[in-house]
């Protein structure tokens, strides 16, 4: 079985502890075991970077030191999450002075920032660690006949030195759906709209218009629903677009670990799917009541 | 320079090559009722850049093409257009790389979005270089004006060097996620130059302070959604998005605490110091005095277990010593609310019912024992081995 150190961030608290459950439960499945740092913090959800780009390198820093303490790889689970982390490892990286200097603030916990340990995107992770072969075997429910958006989230696309995908052209969700039995469908507007999940308490009117866009485009294109690969992006699409969208018009968003579990043969309750604000019991396919 | 490239052009085409099809954007608002789409067949070799692609086109097969250019060399910033959804300028886009990438299928060739087209792929640069003015975004020099020179030094230039090379090609207006849904949002770039003059020390504080002041309320820099899109067309290198932060972040330093934004990141600083996590339940609180507990209930009646506050992490203490030692080696824009934080551990110890300080007072007190017995370990190793 493959090991590898799991940064939770702030993705797994208030109502969504269960979403790690999930996860680890599905990657014991695929065989890895994902050994959950405790130790690691918040990574300042590209917000503190207003307050103080400093503290951000310093406490991705320590979360980055933690794994390689340990001697493991860092598998993260969420876009932004993903993309602050590895901003960090970019600029300590290219830059010993800066790296140096937050090391001796590291010591005082007995850590130091090497640059040894690989931060993983879930995506990529799934499909080069964990590969297509090995899920499509485990399938045990196929997705036969859902037709599914594909959603990837800004922070693996943006900017390029951290991508973890073709930001013009991004691919591997696809081809996963269609590992699961599923109809991806890559090509609909809207598809590189941001979803506005940034945004919601920064000026929510922005939020709210930017959260509909690929639900509407999706919808169009004959999708009835979104996977995205980015716990924030399913958050938006599920909280936020219920605020935003008259209930006829709203497309349910699912977290990619949520409808791999549910290939996987897990009832909808254990894969998460029957917390969703926006119920996934109005797609053509319906999912049986938990219990 | 027009004939120049096509002596290039004219050398490079030959009868038998490959070529690739351009699928360019037409309008002539004086004229056309609407926009539509033309097709040409552009030769695969000999062609450098998309802007000698436009060229050739013009030249060989339909004069009446309209686009705007200059330097040919990514100084002027007047090339930029969109090309397969993507700003970008036309004069340093390698046509072999597009013509790659298109594998087959037609290369797209637009105006920037969310501006005015003049005709074809020629926008009107009129709303982003307002947008500019109306942010004041010049130098009000600091007063008393020095008698010979201001002194400026090479660690400051170094600071604002970065937004000092924006081309005003407007790449990043073109591609910006806040454009597309506020029409008041000023766009990355004013934002970076902002910050540049925010920068610099010979302007006055006066002025730096109305410049936060006007991003905020007539720029409306809150409404950047973080997409860092601005960071990946900008043919310059320049890093709207981080500078949009850094703006804000000015914003709370200079006290206006009344804007949702500045609220958001006193929770990301109080919270996280104090537990080591945000607490997303408490942001609709905080952030917009709205009761979050209709939303906890739906997800209860979902099922699903709440979680009121995040657990705090093993080894708490340490974590808030790294951050107090970070802010006093880096001043921040923004400081620790310690009543805050004071609110938020009583809360954390009604919950867990369990002192947050003396559960880490008791960690503390096992490295103690820890060292005191490796200490004595020590001693006794060194006596025995005597």
């Amino acid at each position: 079985m493959k090991k590898i150190g799991f940064y939770q961030g702030c993705c797994f608290q208030g109502p969504d502890a269960h979403m790690f459950d999930t996860l680890k439960k599905v990657f014991s499945d695929l065989g890895v075991e994902l050994k959950l740092l405790e130790k690691t913090t918040c990574c300042g959800g590209n917000t503190i970077d207003e307050a103080n780009k400093y503290l951000v390198y310093s406490i991705n820093a320590r979360n980055i030191a933690i794994a390689e303490k340990e001697g493991l790889d860092l598998l993260v689970s969420c876009n932004t999450c993903y993309m602050v982390l590895a901003k960090t490892k970019h600029a300590l990286d290219n830059d010993p002075r800066l790296r140096d200097e937050i090391n001796k603030l590291l010591a005082e916990e007995g850590l130091e920032y090497k640059g040894t340990a690989k931060i993983w995107h879930l995506l990529p992770y799934l499909l080069e660690e964990v590969g297509i072969e090995k899920i499509k075997k485990k399938v045990k429910r196929p997705l036969s006949g859902w037709k599914i958006a594909t959603y990837y989230g800004c922070h693996i696309k943006y900017p390029k030195e951290v991508a973890v995908v073709d930001s013009e052209d991004p691919k591997g969700l696809e081809e996963l759906i269609s590992a699961l039995g599923g109809e991806p469908i890559k090509d609909y507007e809207g598809k590189d709209v941001c979803c506005g999940y940034h945004a919601y308490y920064t000026n929510k009117e922005v939020s709210l218009k930017k959260v509909v866009k690929a639900p509407q485009g999706a919808k169009k294109a004959g999708a009835e629903v979104l996977v995205t690969p980015c716990p924030l992006c399913f958050k938006a699409q599920d909280i936020y677009q219920d605020m935003a969208q008259a209930d006829e018009q709203k497309v349910p968003s699912i977290y990619l670990p949520e409808i791999l579990a549910y290939a996987l043969g897990y009832d909808p309750k254990e894969a998460g799917l029957t917390y969703h604000i926006i119920p996934l019991s109005k797609i053509s396919v319906n999912i049986p009541p938990a219990g | 320079m027009a004939t120049a490239g096509k002596e290039i052009l004219k050398g490079g085409f030959r009868m038998s090559q490959e070529k690739v099809v351009l699928k360019v954007y037409r309008y002539n608002p004086e004229v056309d009722e609407k926009p539509y789409y033309r097709e040409y067949e552009v030769p695969t070799e000999g062609v450098q850049t998309l802007l000698d692609a436009l060229f050739y086109i013009q030249e060989n097969l339909d004069p009446t093409l309209s686009f705007r250019f200059f330097c040919r060399a990514a100084v002027c910033g007047s090339c930029a257009m969109k090309v397969n959804g993507i700003s970008r300028l036309a004069c340093k886009t390698p046509f072999k790389k597009l013509v790659e990438r298109a594998n087959g299928r037609p290369i797209t060739v637009e105006p920037l979005n969310f501006l005015n087209t003049v005709k074809d792929l020629v926008v009107d640069h009129d709303k982003p270089f307002e947008n500019l003015k109306k942010l004041q975004t010049w130098c009000e020099p600091k007063q008393p004006i020095p008698e010979k020179e201001y002194r400026v030094s090479p660690e400051e230039v170094k600071e604002y060097e970065r937004p000092t090379n924006c081309i005003l090609c407007f790449a990043c207006y073109g591609s910006c996620e806040a454009v597309m849904d506020d029409p008041k949002y000023a766009g990355p770039f004013a934002f970076s130059r902002v910050y540049k003059y925010v920068l610099d020390s010979r302007v006055d504080e006066d002025h730096k302070r109305q410049m936060v002041k006007n991003a905020m309320e007539v720029g409306d820099i809150w409404s950047c959604v973080q997409c860092q899109k601005c960071i990946y067309v900008c043919p310059k290198g320049i890093r709207p998005a981080e500078d949009i932060q850094n703006v804000r972040g000015k914003a709370a330093e200079y006290g206006f605490k009344e804007y949702p934004g500045v609220k958001k990141v006193q929770h990301f600083v109080d919270w996280v110091y104090a537990t080591g996590q945000i607490n997303r339940l408490a942001l609709p609180e905080e952030v917009y005095g709205v009761d979050p507990t209709p939303l906890i209930n739906k997800f209860k009646e979902r099922g699903a277990e709440v979680w009121e506050v995040p657990k705090p992490l093993p080894g708490l203490l340490e974590f808030r010593d790294l951050i107090l030692e970070v802010m006093k080696e880096k001043k921040p824009h923004l400081d620790i609310d310690f009543h805050h934080v004071r609110r938020i551990d009583k809360k954390v110890e009604e919950i867990f019912k369990a002192d947050v300080c003396t559960k880490v007072v008791e960690q503390f007190e096992e490295q103690r024992e820890d060292f005191f017995s490796r200490f004595w370990k020590k001693i006794s190793e060194f006596f025995g081995a005597r």
